[in-house]
């Protein structure tokens, strides 16, 4: 048995202990995620239009995210549709930045690893550099909206005639608390990503000036600030849309 | 009040910006900036590879005005070199400023003056955060700040060791990480050091475990060699990675799950000890399945790149995966086992102790 196996049955048996059913579901959303991003890169590696792919992949990736991973139908269908309306909103961003940055492809430290490799793959990686940013930060997104919506959506079940306004107001004070912990765990997954990379910076000792213009670093460092983007932007958004459904008017 | 906040944090963003875009005084490079309004292009041919790849290079010719260096104001012709596909090189555009090395007397382009984009992107960051979070903006800025420095400390911890002692050095970087964390959004209280216990009980757990499995199974199938830009032994490195990526998201649901549960022991004190774990445990469930796909998502998109490119030049799946998607994997995994086990813990640690402090108060 290889250690990656053992360690997915491992999970398994955990999900289900700690979760029963719905353990099983976040299982499968979490398989079924992994399995999309090979999916994506074998149909780009096929020569797929990659635009084509992302319209149809990225809906597809928060459906898994958000609607797998939450029991509640309620939750799950208004954090999607704040989840989609982020991403497109974050979308645009990463295009502009983007191409502003031209931080595309492999950076020059990854000499080793293409040795072998044909470097002229005759697919955009301009195009692909944006794929991969959208996809970085779907997670954040999804996670940010679900755990906005959920908080929401209990506190109207509790107080059903809360006014838009109040519920405006607490949904303000939710984001706060997730703004911080979404914040760490961006951070720190991106810290563990990365980690290689700010070692060799340090190993061969890289000016201040020579890691921030370089193409690595500035990928990088540019999608830890679109998932920040993004989460920010979860917050407002989540509370104005679930504030107009729900909220009573205001009697005059 | 925030509307002059924002309006001061954005227009000394932008001045910052324009500042970095402008600075040419850069240690250890020379800028210079590419004077032709239309740069002149001509194919150099289509490339058909051995995987049947078509490609094209394009030879640009372009002319550059030294700006910083003991070359400063003069201008030379450059030429250079770039495929369509701009995996490694990229086309320049016009009025560009750019980084230049020079061999024997002539100009070569390094790259693009990249870091005021950077710039731009924070000052975009922190203005919405300042509309989003008002005063606490402040708290999680500092926060973000002092973790970056953490950071850079370990990784100068890291190469002094010369990449031994991963467990200690990693081991002491959560500690830290989680309790300055911690400390900065709550504040010292038993709320705090509860959630502070929880995460670091089971990250620790999580990776014992999973390292139990790894040692039992013989680390088969898990190639160290491919991990990215390694300048040290690969599988020191590799624990270290995984140890900081889970960290972050256990400490985020920990965090979430302690809150719910004392407002809930605040609303509810006459729930039953069992009831109070039980509520504990559903509210994990919700949270788990999103929280294990952000990491999903961020150590695998990252290897995406890679991916395609191996999988372009006719790898089978079965070895790309081996190569470019498995470690991206395992880390995933060991990630999902500590966000997982946190659950009953975190429901087990508020249980003794929110709910008898609830109770207390109740009388």
């Amino acid at each position: 048995m290889t250690t990656l196996s053992a360690l997915l049955v491992f999970l398994l048996v955990l999900m289900l202990a700690v979760g029963g059913v719905s353990g099983l579901r976040s299982f499968m959303s979490v398989v079924i995620n992994t399995c999309l991003i090979i999916l994506v890169a074998l149909l780009i590696s096929w020569g797929v239009n990659i635009c084509l792919t992302a319209i149809i992949f990225i809906p597809l990736k928060l459906l898994t995210i958000i609607y797998l991973g939450t029991h509640n139908q309620k939750v799950a269908k208004s954090a999607f549709t704040c989840a989609l309306l982020v991403t497109v909103i974050i979308s645009a961003v990463i295009i502009i930045f983007q191409w502003l940055a031209q931080a595309a492809g492999l950076g020059d430290q990854s000499g080793e690893e293409v040795v072998g490799l044909s470097l002229l793959p005759g697919l955009s990686y301009p195009q692909i550099g944006i794929l991969v940013a959208i996809f970085s930060t779907l997670g954040a997104i999804a996670e940010a909206s679900v755990a906005m919506s959920a908080g929401l959506l209990s506190l109207h079940q509790h107080q059903p005639d809360l006014s838009m306004q109040q519920l405006l107001t607490s949904g303000a004070s939710m984001g706060k608390d997730i703004l911080g912990t979404a914040i760490n765990t961006i951070l720190f997954g991106f810290f563990g990503s990365f980690l290689p990379l700010f070692i060799w910076y340090q190993r061969l000792n890289y000016s201040l000036d020579q890691i921030f213009n370089d193409k690595l670093f500035v990928i990088n460092g540019l999608i830890i600030i679109y998932s920040l983007i993004g989460v920010v932007m979860v917050v407002p958004l989540t509370s104005w849309l679930l504030a107009k459904q729900l909220g009573q008017p205001e009697k005059e | 009040m925030k509307k002059i906040a924002m309006i001061i944090i954005a227009v000394c963003g932008l001045l910052l910006t324009g500042l970095t875009y402008f600075r040419t005084d850069l240690a250890g490079e020379q800028v210079g900036e590419i004077v032709d309004r239309q740069v002149r292009e001509v194919s150099l041919g289509k490339t058909v590879d051995e995987y049947k790849n078509h490609d094209e290079r394009r030879l640009q010719t372009l002319h550059v005005r030294i700006l910083s260096g003991q070359h400063r104001g003069k201008t030379y012709r450059v030429q250079d070199t770039y495929v369509s596909s701009q995996l490694l090189t990229q086309r320049y555009r016009p009025h560009q400023r750019v980084l230049v090395g020079f061999v024997k007397g002539k100009a070569k382009l390094l790259g693009i003056k990249r870091d005021w984009v950077l710039v731009l992107a924070l000052t975009v960051f922190i203005c919405l955060l300042a509309a989003v979070a008002s005063r606490h903006t402040i708290i999680l800025l500092v926060s973000m700040g002092i973790n970056w420095l953490l950071f850079y400390g370990i990784v100068c911890w890291d190469i002094a060791e010369n990449g031994t002692r991963t467990f200690l050095i990693y081991g002491t970087a959560c500690l830290l990480f989680a309790g300055i964390s911690l400390f900065l959004a709550q504040g010292w209280s038993a709320k705090m050091l509860l959630t502070l216990a929880a995460t670091l009980l089971s990250s620790l757990l999580a990776f014992l475990s999973c390292y139990l499995i790894m040692k039992l199974t013989h680390e088969s199938g898990i190639k160290y060699e491919a991990v990215e830009y390694a300048t040290q032994n690969p599988r020191s490195l590799f624990l270290a990675q995984t140890i900081l990526g889970l960290l972050g998201a256990v400490m985020d649901e920990a965090t979430d799950l302690v809150t719910s549960l004392q407002e809930l022991a605040q609303q509810n004190p006459h729930l039953s000890k069992w009831e109070f774990f039980k509520a504990g445990c559903s509210l994990g469930q919700d949270i788990m399945g999103p929280l294990i796909n952000v990491l999903v998502l961020i150590f695998m998109a990252a290897e995406l790149p890679m991916t395609i490119l191996y999988l372009r030049d006719n790898n089978t799946l079965h070895y790309t995966f081996q190569f470019a998607l498995s470690l991206g994997i395992v880390q995933s995994l060991i990630s999902a086992v500590g966000i997982v086990i946190n659950v009953p813990l975190t429901a087990a640690g508020s249980m003794l102790f929110l709910h008898r402090t609830s109770k207390e108060a109740a009388k």
